[in-house]
């Protein structure tokens, strides 16, 4: 499995082949909590505008402007404040922070000391995805370097801002990476959304104002600091700064984690050539779903000879999304109606079952993927499948409901034949299979 | 033997107010987890601490739930709706190694069903049940997270990636 | 009066409160909004996902239930794009909903089957195979058929916020999402509001289970027969028969909203229970059987014997009866025979309380929406099980403050924002503490408690905004009521009405104490007294009194320990069988409504009153009409002045009754027994720390509810039985095989509930 920037210097894996770059001793040898220090002679607001500068969007899916989260949290606020480390990395394809806990624990206890510290907050938790166990031990092992080293804890650094740092563990829910779930699972409870408003940084954990951000998001935050948020941001594009790790599994001879930077051209040429190709060379590309499985999923016609730029526009444009930046790459012997009914079960079981959408929609289309698979199909179900995924799309209470639907959505209407295939089989070829 | 073995995987579980007991070395385990949140939100504690029940007793059992109810001043009810929402946490009794089996589709194009089918046969059961010494529990999971590396499964809390029929015969021979 | 905002609702404008909720205001406004979790008072759920409405600027549909009406508010609650949505939420909700209403209990008045019939479609496209899940019981009275669950979670939420009992909860994830509990039983005070609130058959009443369909039952608008807080209910009843009780707001819109509690809603089964007293009975001889006899001849028998007494014969009235029978049996002494012995059979005596009230009656309303609560002794959830409702949803939704002084921390004490924890017996030295803030180390240590406790209990009520309810009960000393009572300016803060609650222990003991004015104590009318007139039995310890009298006479509807001693008992009708007037703790007067024809032979204990005088030669004309009696208490109790039975016609509207508020006094007396009971404190005690068991009086058995078979197994600590009923019936799979799966692994075997036995 490849691990390596392409485009640009690696800063977010900067570390990831250096000899004990998980340690406190290495971390700070390669200029590690140098941005801590900076940080700490800056205002709070300087932080804040420096995050925004570099036009960081939030890389655990949903790509919301980092800076402009921080800034809706009332510093005024007498409630303690907190800053959420979200590790509960559980989108299909996207493997990208599990690299970073492992291999760099320390430049994430530092970009999220700094959110701390530009927020006022009294403490830190990450939370890790339960089958994440031994990130985990890695983790806290980190954090007692730095508590013995006066980094975390009390009067960091020898100032007055203190800052308390914790773990704690999910045990198996994809949901939990919504981060009011994440809340609720970190409070003890059931993992379900919260109501937004209030927004976690109005009202988060314990019902006090909480940023959460995901692993990526929080370790790019001292590179921001350390070259500046205009610097920084120029690496990418106007909109979308920086770099930005994109895990690449399935069928390519390369597989891995990848270091772009954000406006990356192009699309097929990363797949081609930077990830090494179809693995095996007598298959043709299928399809790519290029932002963990909850985003549209793309054929070939969409990618090949189209220039797809990698960023958040691009994205959009080629007819997809970045989400997490998890690449399924499929080659021509996947039957997408059989990948699709194998992502529509992991929305089944990871459906927390709050709303009626999300919970009966899903078992609903399962059922039915699992008739046709049995060959029971009939032409009438791929109008069936996307009307209950237009039934739930939009009507869900959080963004699951719209993630499970994208999928399916996406697939019946680029991927006609393969649903053709299953669904005219059985009735003669009388039947029309709707909209596509 | 074994017929009983299997039996108790099976059966009813028979609900009581006894309470578990831990070695004090748990228990202190237990508080450490204990101190990372505000005094007033115990219930913070409860996943954490439910892992240690499971890791000691084997399983989340009535004994279990009992202690943490008590332990962290909740209903058992409570910890049975948190308990149920998360798919680690069992609730009723399985193999010594629980070996977990990632489905999800890049494993599932990269040889998922081959490496399943392969343990299943050599373990003589179907995913989902405890072999009869009670050795084994087979479970297909979703996403584990490492796609990159595809197939994989994990065993207890150890990840084994890049799988082959050849690895998987090693690592099962491997455990006791 | 908050702001006023402009909304445009479907294009037409309306002026709406700031801050109103928007499925509300459309409902108020005539917009129908569907919605299943959504449950006015309760914490927003949101999930069911029915009451999507599009306002403009947002881009997607919107949940109405979350949403607060904004200034220029534009919004759509009817359009294409919102009926597809209502339709398919329908569509999904009746996916894994078995289509079973011919034999569901709640077909007919089902929610889910309303919004089906208004919202749903007309096709149905789910061909699937359905999810299916056995049925079983989670308490004696708790049926639960999983499979016809929506998840609208209001039974977990009544259960946390109305009950504060956290007993029963959602299970598992996703589409596997169950209502239950560890280990698949209920332990909890059995209230039954989870079944009350369920829009659907999942929870279902296990005591009605399969008697009759809902639509072929009469309902009977009435009010709660056990506890004082008056709650109104709906007497379903079928061919003479009480078959259920519920308090839905499609039959009845009363004070307490759709809670009742274990008693009032599952108890009612000794109204036709076979045990009932079926012809009058007459005890010919001492120590001799009572031999039935017609009404004709006890009736003579009894104006006989009484008038033999002469002015000897005393007269003693339960809190149970209606404000009818209890006026009719005080008018007996007075007019009658001609004495002032007459008594209420209470455990507690109200008249303390009424004789020094400095302030008026809160009510429950006033209860919820106040921002400070003093509760002294007393345990309401047990005892005054709405009040407790309303307590906890002041402190919970509203942020009111509870102060609570007991001897026990009872559960009620965990939402305090301060709990005195005093010593056992040490009340009268917290009320003596109270009204004098000089000796406040003495006092403290005679409480047990530190001295701060009390300067902190005063700063609260000083900084309330708002009003502060002082609520108290029958645990505490006579005197120390009548201080308290009478110190209404001992809990003023700077803009805080002050209002009192008392906590009787019956339904009517308010009545009682409002029409029997001069009653005198229940011991001294027995001792004084030869021949006897009793409307309702003596607790059992009282009943040694009524040894070696002359002549007793008892009207009853069960054989008790009381009718032991009884020459002639007569049987009397229950609350269901009679038109009459209850008065709650707040003072409300609500009517008690006839469901059925008395039972037997039985009679309303006020007619049963009148024959005996008219049989003495007394006409109290009220020509055998409920409506002249309460007419003839109206026209002399003067709380009650002016009101007739119309005026008490819409339950949800009760009327108030006026109780003289008493100028501060000069209890100096009674400060004198309370020092000295003070003094005689030890300053050693120990304290009770347990916490009482949930349901530890409401389920005591008593001469009604041990009636009900599922109220022995509650009363004794509601063990889970071996074999508990899956289903009276035998049940088919989709396949046509009988079905075999157990309710619970732990619930094995499939019995006949009327082999349901526990032995102890």
């Amino acid at each position: 499995m490849e691990i390596k920037a392409i485009g640009c210097e690696p800063l977010q894996l900067k570390r990831m082949h250096i000899k004990d770059g998980h340690t406190l001793k290495v971390y700070q040898e390669t200029g590690g909590y140098e941005s801590l220090k900076k940080a700490m002679n800056m205002s709070q607001d300087d932080i804040i505008n420096e995050v925004k500068a570099s036009a960081l969007r939030g890389r655990g899916g949903a790509g919301f402007p980092t800076g402009m989260k921080w800034s809706f949290v009332p510093r005024q606020s007498p409630k303690p404040k907190y800053v959420v480390c979200n590790a509960d990395e559980s989108e299909p394809g996207t493997f990208k922070d599990r690299y970073l806990l492992e291999r760099d624990p320390h430049a994430l206890i530092e970009g999220m000391l700094i959110a701390a510290f530009a927020l006022g907050a009294a403490a830190c938790y990450v939370y890790f995805r339960g089958e994440y166990r031994y990130l985990i031990d890695i983790m806290d092992k980190a954090i007692d370097e730095a508590r013995a080293a006066d980094i975390v804890g009390k009067n960091i650094l020898g100032s007055d801002f203190s800052c308390e740092f914790f773990t704690h563990t999910g045990a198996g829910a994809y949901i939990c990476g919504e981060e009011t779930a994440l809340l609720s699972s970190l409070e003890g409870y059931r993992g379900h959304p919260r109501m937004k408003p209030p927004f976690p940084a109005i009202e988060g954990l314990y019902a006090c104002p909480t940023v959460v951000n995901n692993v990526e998001t929080l370790t790019a935050v001292p590179q921001i600091i350390e070259m500046g948020g205009k610097a920084w941001q120029e690496l990418g594009t106007e909109k979308s700064g920086g770099t930005k790790l994109w895990s690449v599994s399935g069928h390519v001879k390369k597989p891995g984690v990848y270091e772009l930077p954000m406006g990356y051209k192009d699309l097929e040429k990363f797949i081609m050539e930077d990830c090494g190709g179809m693995l095996r060379d007598d298959k043709k590309l299928k399809a790519v779903i290029p932002g963990g499985s909850s985003v549209y999923i793309m054929n070939a016609e969409q990618i090949v000879g189209k220039g797809v730029t990698m960023d958040y526009e691009g994205l959009v444009v080629g007819g997809s999304m970045v989400g997490s930046g998890g690449f399924i790459v499929m080659d021509e012997t996947v039957d997408v109606m059989e990948s699709t009914k194998n992502l529509t079960e992991f929305y089944k079981h990871e459906s927390c079952g709050w709303c009626t959408p999300c919970r009966e929609g899903t078992d609903w289309l399962v059922k039915i993927f699992n008739r046709i698979s049995e060959g029971g199909g009939r032409p009438e179900d791929a109008q069936l499948l996307l009307d209950i995924c237009d039934n739930i799309e939009g009507k869900s209470f959080c963004p699951l409901g719209d993630a499970a639907a994208w999928p399916i959505q996406s697939a019946v209407k680029r991927f006609p034949e393969d649903f053709k295939k299953w669904l005219l089989n059985k009735t003669n070829g009388n039947g029309v299979v709707a909209n596509i | 033997m074994a017929s009983a073995l299997a039996t108790d995987f099976t059966n009813k579980i028979v609900y009581t107010d006894e309470v578990a007991e831990f070695s004090p070395e748990v228990v202190e385990e237990m508080k450490s987890h204990l101190v990372k949140y505000p005094p007033e939100r115990k219930r913070s504690a409860l996943i954490p601490l439910l892992f240690v029940v499971q890791r000691e007793r084997g399983w989340i059992d009535n004994a279990g739930v009992n202690f943490l109810a008590k332990f962290l001043e909740l209903e058992v009810t409570d910890v049975w709706e948190t308990a149920t929402f998360y798919s680690m946490f069992n609730l009723r009794k399985i193999g010594r190694h629980h070996i977990q089996i990632c489905k999800t589709l890049s494993c599932k194009i990269m040889g998922e069903p081959e490496i399943t089918e392969h343990i299943c046969n050599k373990l003589n059961i179907h995913p989902g049940e405890t072999t009869a010494d009670g050795k084994f529990t087979v479970t297909l999971v979703e996403c584990l997270g490492s796609c990159g590396t595809a197939p994989m499964m994990q065993i207890g809390f150890d990840y084994h990636e890049d799988l082959t029929t050849e690895k998987v015969d090693q690592i099962l021979d491997s455990l006791k | 009066m908050s702001e006023l905002i402009k909304v445009t609702i479907n294009e037409q404008d309306f002026e709406v409160e700031k801050g109103a909720r928007l499925i509300d205001v459309c409902r108020e406004k005539g917009f129908n909004i569907p919605s299943f979790c959504y449950y006015s008072d309760l914490a927003l759920q949101a999930s069911c996902r029915m009451c999507l409405v599009r306002i403009e600027k947002m881009p997607k549909l919107q949940t109405s239930c979350t949403i607060t009406c904004t200034d220029g508010m534009i919004v759509t609650t009817q359009s294409e794009e919102i009926e597809k949505a209502q339709r398919a939420m329908s569509e999904f909700l009746l996916a894994n909903h078995p289509l079973d209403c011919p034999v569901c209990d709640r077909g007919g008045e089902c929610e889910l089957q309303e919004m089906i019939f208004d919202w749903g479609d007309v096709e149905e496209r789910f061909t699937e195979k359905k999810n299916v899940e056995p049925e079983k019981f989670l308490s004696p009275i708790v049926a639960n058929d999983p499979q016809r669950c929506i998840v609208c979670k209001r039974c977990t939420r009544v259960c946390d916020e109305w009950m504060g009992e956290d007993a029963i909860e959602a299970g598992n994830r996703g589409v596997n999402t169950v209502i239950g509990t560890y280990g698949g039983w209920l332990n909890c005070s059995q209230c039954g509001n989870c079944i009350e609130v369920c829009p659907t058959g999942t929870l279902l009443d296990g005591v009605y289970r399969h008697e009759t369909r809902p639509w072929e039952l009469d309902q009977t608008i009435t009010t709660d027969v056990y506890g004082s807080d008056g709650m109104q209910l709906s007497i379903g009843s079928r061919g003479g028969l009480v078959h259920r009780i519920v308090a839905r707001d499609r039959y009845v819109n009363g004070l307490n909203g759709e809670f009742l509690d274990v008693k009032a809603r599952f108890a009612h089964e000794f109204v036709n229970h076979p045990d009932r007293i079926k012809t009058p009975l007459i005890r010919y001889k001492k120590g001799g059987k009572l031999i039935p006899a017609t009404w004709d001849e006890a009736i003579h028998f009894v104006g006989q014997k009484l008038t033999e007494s002469g002015k000897n014969v005393g007269v003693v009235a339960s809190p149970r009866l209606t404000n009818e029978a209890i006026f009719t049996l005080k008018r007996f002494a007075k007019e009658v025979v001609g004495t002032d012995n007459y008594a209420v059979s209470d455990r507690y005596d109200l008249s303390v309380f009424f004789d020094n009230l400095s302030a008026p009656l809160a009510t429950h309303k006033e209860i919820r929406k106040a921002k400070t609560l003093v509760l002294i002794g007393g345990e309401p959830e047990e005892e005054q099980t709405f009040t407790a409702k309303q307590m906890r949803q002041a402190v919970r939704n509203d942020g009111a403050k509870l102060i609570i002084v007991n001897h026990t921390p009872i559960r009620l004490s965990a939402q305090a924002s301060q709990f005195i924890h005093i010593n056992p017996n040490s009340y009268d030295a917290f009320v003596l503490a109270l009204t004098d803030s000089a000796n406040d180390d003495a006092n403290a240590k005679k409480l047990g408690i530190e001295t701060k406790d009390l300067a902190d209990f005063r700063q609260t009520l000083s900084e309330t905004e708002g009003d502060t309810v002082v609520m108290f009960g029958g645990d505490l000393s006579p005197q120390a009521q009548s201080v308290l009572a009478n110190s209404a300016d001992a809990f003023d803060g700077t803009n805080a009405k002050v209002l009192f609650h008392p906590l009787p222990l019956y339904n009517n003991s308010v009545g009682a104490n409002d029409l029997m004015e001069g009653k005198k104590s229940l011991s001294e009318v027995l001792k004084n007294s030869k021949a006897l007139l009793i409307g309702g039995s003596l607790q059992e310890a009282d009943t040694n009194l009524l040894a070696n009298k002359d002549f007793i006479v008892v009207q009853e509807l069960f054989e008790t320990e009381t009718t032991k001693y009884a020459d002639v008992v007569l049987p009397a009708a229950s609350f269901a069988e009679v038109d009459g007037t209850f008065t709650n703790n707040t003072g409300f007067v609500q009517r008690v409504r006839q469901a059925i024809e008395p039972v037997n032979q039985s009679k309303a204990d006020w007619m049963i009153t009148t024959l005996i005088a008219r049989e003495m030669g007394a006409d109290f004309g009220y020509n055998f009409s409920a409506t002249m009696v309460f007419k003839a208490i109206a026209d002399s109790v003067s709380a009650y002045e002016g009101l007739r039975y119309p005026a008490l016609k819409d339950e949800s509207k009760p009327v108030q009754v006026k109780h003289a508020i008493s100028a501060k006094k000069d209890l100096s007396k009674e400060f004198d027994v309370l020092k000295s009971n003070v003094e005689k404190l030890s300053d050693e005690a120990n304290k009770l720390t347990a916490t009482p068991r949930v349901g530890h009086k409401l389920h005591r058995l008593t001469t009604l509810t041990s009636k009900t078979a599922q109220f022995h197994l509650l009363a004794h600590g509601n063990p889970k039985p071996e074999n508990l009923l899956v289903s009276p019936l035998v049940q088919f799979n989709l396949d046509g095989t009988p079905r075999t799966e157990t309710a619970d692994a732990a619930a094995v075997g499939v019995t006949d509930r009327i082999n349901l036995k526990v032995e102890y």
